[in-house]
């Protein structure tokens, strides 16, 4: 198989969720010596943006944007290993620190997120459920985050994304990294109001405002 | 402080597909076409006779036991009760969101979303039937952080059922219930029929 056959095999296995064959693919690629970084932009890359469009148009449901980031991940972990014993870095449009705050365990919605946004070419660091507030800010502070994804989903616990942002205000950091919000309770109000920079009300639209975020 | 408290275990949980379809994020007109997710509803249903362990406690108490609440004013008595499906769903969810089954993982968590409300829907008529017992009307079932019950006011529920009889505890913060899969409500039987108050059986 020439390399320009495998981009469009990976972009259709991605596409249509085939997460076996993306993963079939991404060993072959391996394999075959190919340059992952090239795969991953041409094959996998395209395919997330096609399944983000049929989204956009009401074709594809939130079930199949998580068939399709599960292939881009098998892929992916396929590819990371490799590039990692080349020493080759992966492309990422921003690294983002997400967690669901404390007191809340709540983390179904967040890893969902997480896996669109890390599918959608991101560098996730999942700090996971109940996180303390200032682990938020030490781990971006320490990783050079770009963003910090605040997930609650409860009103009790919702009031930690507006703490959390008022400890960046006390630190001098507020302005360092785009804080975005989220959860059942969150609006884009609640957004405005604490201060926050973007607030999504699911996994796309979260990889779509941080998207939009980067591009301001 | 723990009223005389009832457990009901015998439930039979049957689960709508259409609604699982919904949950996980499908449109109405979307429902035809989804023959592979489907497939794998049926495959996560088959696991739930061994994951979920639906078991609910209520007690009767009244007025005078509550905390006084203006939601309890002018009932002549309140149950109060916890539903819970157990921990074992959850922690089969965490197993496939490990193993990159994401899809699965959110299939499983909708099927656990309308079992426990399922036995909340079950419960909240065995209970209602014991209002009706009494010659009393039963009011619509409630939940702590709906209308003008405050999400803290859990703690009272709390405080008057022995919840670890069912293995469901409180986290005292955030007032979030251990396992998640788990529904606390009240329901407020009255002398008089009122707004909130059901239609009798015949």
């Amino acid at each position: 198989m020439d390399k320009e056959e495998l981009f469009d095999k990976m972009e259709k296995a991605i596409i249509e969720g085939d997460k076996e064959e993306a993963e079939s693919l991404a060993k072959e690629a391996v394999k075959e010596n190919l340059d992952l970084n090239e795969v991953i932009e041409k094959g996998c890359v395209p395919g997330i943006q096609k399944v983000g469009d049929l989204w956009e148009k009401g074709e594809y449901f939130l079930p199949e944007l998580i068939t399709s980031a599960e292939c881009m991940k098998a892929a992916m972990e396929v590819f990371k290993p490799e590039l990692k014993k080349a020493n080759i870095e992966t492309r990422s449009y921003g690294k983002i620190v997400i967690g669901t705050v404390e007191g809340d365990i709540h983390d179904i919605g967040k890893n969902l997120v997480a896996s669109m946004l890390s599918a959608n070419g991101f560098e996730v660091i999942d700090l996971g459920a109940d996180v303390k507030l200032e682990k938020f800010i030490e781990k971006s502070e320490a990783e050079n985050a770009d963003f910090i994804c605040l997930s609650a989903l409860l009103t009790t616990t919702m009031l930690g994304q507006k703490k959390a942002i008022e400890m960046l205000k006390e630190k001098n950091l507020f302005g360092r990294f785009k804080v975005l919000v989220g959860g059942a309770p969150v609006n884009q109000k609640w957004a405005n109001d604490i201060g926050a920079d973007g607030y999504a009300e699911n996994a796309m639209i979260a990889v779509k405002a941080v998207k939009k975020l980067i591009e301001e | 402080m723990s009223a005389v408290s009832e457990k009901i275990k015998n439930f039979k949980i049957e689960l709508d597909e259409r609604r699982i379809l919904r949950l996980i994020g499908y449109k109405k007109k979307s429902y035809e076409r989804t023959d592979s997710v489907k497939s794998l509803i049926a495959e996560e249903k088959k696991k739930l006779d061994d994951l979920l362990q639906p078991i609910s406690i209520f007690t009767i108490i009244a007025y005078d036991e509550t905390n006084n609440h203006p939601i309890f004013m002018n009932a002549t008595k309140i149950a109060l009760c916890i539903c819970t499906i157990g921990p074992k769903l959850e922690e089969e969810v965490k197993e496939l969101m490990k193993k990159n089954e994401m899809l699965r993982a959110l299939i499983l968590d909708a099927l656990g979303s309308e079992a426990v409300e399922e036995v909340a829907i079950q419960s909240d008529e065995f209970i209602a039937e014991k209002a009706r017992e009494m010659n009393l009307w039963p009011s619509k079932r409630f939940s702590p952080g709906y209308k003008r019950w405050d999400i803290k006011e859990q703690r009272f529920v709390f405080q008057i059922l022995p919840s670890h009889e069912i293995g469901v505890s409180l986290l005292k913060e955030s007032c979030m219930m251990i396992p998640r899969k788990s529904i606390s409500f009240r329901i407020n039987f009255y002398k008089v029929q009122k707004f909130s108050t059901r239609k009798q059986k015949n």
